[in-house]
């Protein structure tokens, strides 16, 4: 089974990147001939591209809950985003969408999608690091994806 | 009416906010757009070599990576007062012509068409790119992914990454394009010319033959004027990558022509306690408030902005097409927002066209790509026309090359002032009387927010549950009587 472990987020803008840290902590941990790690910033019609070809995708990236506590580390599905079809930017595709719209043309899709998101403090400041908790987070979050990688 | 004091703090969810203010008699009296504030920008980029801004200017946005990577290396090319090889120049063009392929391609069909060819009334859950694919069959579907990803293909290949290329650097780039490459571009090319062809088409044969439509796109919900700001080349036609920058008054006369460098002697930036994002005006014109018209120095930047400021575009197929549209229309300029959609397939047929003459210019497998500055750096100025219009980014360093300030104007920060215009016209011509507040209203006034398609301080993570847009309408005392957010959990 060829896995994909997708980190997502803007490594700018500070919490906002602890997807890709924890992808950046767990890569050097892993050397499996079928298991990818890929850091992006990228969204929507874009993922397709970077998906495509793999069994199962995990992807880490980071989430704003109402009433949410910055560090926690939720593991969801698809169906548990509540996603839509509608747009969920001005100017993308959501992951939802990107995905259906990938079977519906034939395009050889993750079956199997896996989520953690960690729920952030600040994403609106620019800085190449995360905020103090969200640190401690990504420790708790590579712990948890690498149990998901090995009991899987 | 009551005085209301709007707090920029109050924390935004989602992209964006409208706040619609209605009278005592119920009529739109005020509408406004709301963004997150991004901070500590010009702190970030302080104290850095400014060579390292080309790539990290791309980081603002995950959409136009190539715009700000283009900008920030023309101004960094400024800064050390440095001219590229001629070779280098035409690669940056040729990458640049990819990106806006790929930019419109994605926006047309992802964000346009669904309203246009599934229809602007259709269930919401139909009207994406889904309820397109739906409608023009899987064939025409993969069409659309195919060439997106060659436009995207010949941005990884000169640009050195998918999404965020590396390639700028003071005086050039940082390889050639090999033959084989060129051969492959080439082929690309083609194809996308071929596939802008066949957008259009579908454009004519599904929206402007559809009577609802076109009363849509003619009629006043989506009309304003403005002036219109584009950069052109020397013979007065688009040019996406370099030229002067040009302004036309909202009956189509030259208003002013400018070098990047003097854009601070044209606009001037009003800034508003309610909001973060600032409104550039013309300077001579002044600022007269969020209204339209002549002596309002509101202008407008983007695909009609563009079409409207030149006179012609420099490719035939596209060319032909232009003077289409605007015969259409029966004159220029052309002040209906919605046309805007028109216009980008127009601009993308262009771009397609220039790519291919670009990939069969001999030139451009020349291997000098790079001319080493030598004189001390100081400032400068880079401007291109991003998908969303026009990009400013003006950098002052020290006598190293280290960052002392940064000022960027971004495309859609242009269009902020005509956007809210845009969004309270709309509120007007659907809510009377304090009624008529529906879902129906949410998506005209959606409409109205996609034509100018905005890029406004996007981070790069999806907010479930969440979206782009939240509508909340105050009565005359200011209190909230409606808020209208489209699948809220």
């Amino acid at each position: 089974m060829k896995t994909l472990v997708l980190g997502l987020g803007n490594p700018i803008l500070s919490d906002d990147g602890v997807g890709l840290q924890v992808v950046r902590q767990l890569k050097d941990r892993f050397d499996k001939p079928d298991l990818g790690f890929v850091e992006s910033s990228t969204a929507g019609l874009d993922l397709l591209d970077l998906i495509a070809g793999y069994d199962k995708l995990i992807i880490i990236d980071a989430i704003k809950t109402e009433g949410g506590e910055a560090g926690q580390i939720y593991k969801l599905s698809l169906e548990e985003l509540r996603p839509t079809y509608h747009l969920a930017s001005p100017h993308d595709i959501n992951l939802a969408t990107a995905l259906e719209l990938g079977r519906r043309l034939g395009m050889a899709l993750p079956q199997e999608i896996v989520i953690f998101a960690i729920e952030v403090a600040d994403v609106t400041t620019f800085g190449e690091k995360c905020t103090p908790i969200i640190e401690t987070a990504i420790t708790k979050a590579v712990r948890l994806v690498a149990k998901e990688l090995s009991e899987h | 009416m009551k005085k209301i004091t709007i707090d920029p703090f109050t924390r935004l969810e989602g992209h964006g906010r409208i706040d619609i203010f209605l009278d005592d008699a119920g009529e739109v009296a005020n509408a406004y757009l709301r963004v997150p504030e991004l901070r500590g920008f010009e702190k970030f980029c302080e104290g850095r070599p400014v060579e390292e801004l080309p790539r990290i200017t791309p980081r603002i946005c995950g959409v136009c990576p190539g715009a700000h990577h283009m900008a920030s290396t023309k101004a960094v090319d400024a800064v050390f007062h440095v001219d590229p090889p001629p070779a280098a120049k035409k690669i940056r063009e040729l990458f640049y012509c990819a990106h806006m392929c790929h930019s419109h391609i994605a926006h047309f069909y992802a964000l346009a068409a669904p309203d246009f060819v599934v229809g602007p009334t259709a269930d919401p859950a139909q009207r994406n790119i889904l309820g397109v694919v739906a409608k023009v069959g899987v064939a025409a579907g993969l069409e659309v992914i195919k060439h997106r990803a060659y436009a995207q293909q010949i941005q990884e290949v000169i640009g050195g990454k998918a999404t965020h290329p590396v390639c700028g650097l003071p005086g050039g780039v940082s390889k050639a394009i090999t033959e084989a490459e060129r051969q492959d571009f080439e082929g690309k090319a083609k194809s996308l010319v071929e596939f802008a062809k066949f957008s259009l088409k579908l454009f004519n044969d599904v929206v402007l033959s559809n009577k609802q439509y076109i009363d849509l796109i003619l009629g006043d919900t989506y009309y304003m004027t403005s002036y219109y700001m584009g950069m052109v080349d020397a013979n007065n036609k688009v040019n996406f990558y370099d030229g002067d920058i040009r302004v036309v008054d909202p009956q189509g006369k030259e208003f002013v022509r400018f070098k990047a460098a003097d854009y601070l002697n044209v606009i001037a930036e009003h800034t508003e306690p309610w909001s973060y994002l600032k409104f550039p005006f013309l300077k001579k014109v002044g600022w007269k408030g969020l209204v339209d018209g002549t002596d309002s120095g509101v202008y407008r930047v983007a695909p009609l902005a563009r079409l409207n400021v030149a006179e012609g575009m420099a490719t035939p197929l596209a060319q032909a097409e232009y003077e289409k549209m605007y015969s259409t229309f029966g004159g220029k300029p052309v002040h209906h927002t919605l046309a805007q959609h028109w216009a980008r397939l127009i601009e993308l047929q262009y771009a397609a066209e220039r790519l291919l003459e670009l990939c069969q210019d001999k030139e451009v497998t020349n291997p000098n790509v790079r001319t080493i500055p030598t004189a001390t750096p100081t400032e400068g100025v880079g401007v291109v026309e991003a998908p969303r219009g026009t990009l400013y980014h003006h950098y002052w360093t020290d006598e190293r090359g280290i960052v002392q300030k940064v000022n960027l104007i971004v495309a859609t920060g242009n269009n902020n002032a005509a956007m809210c215009i845009s969004v309270k016209r709309v509120a007007q011509s659907l809510i009377k009387a304090g009624k008529a507040v529906s879902e129906g209203l949410l998506n005209m006034i959606e409409m109205a927010y996609r034509a100018y398609d905005p890029c406004i301080a996007c981070a790069t993570h999806s907010l479930p549950g969440q979206m782009p847009l939240e509508v909340v309408i105050y009565n005359s005392q200011g209190r909230e009587v409606d808020r209208l957010s489209q699948y809220t959990s």
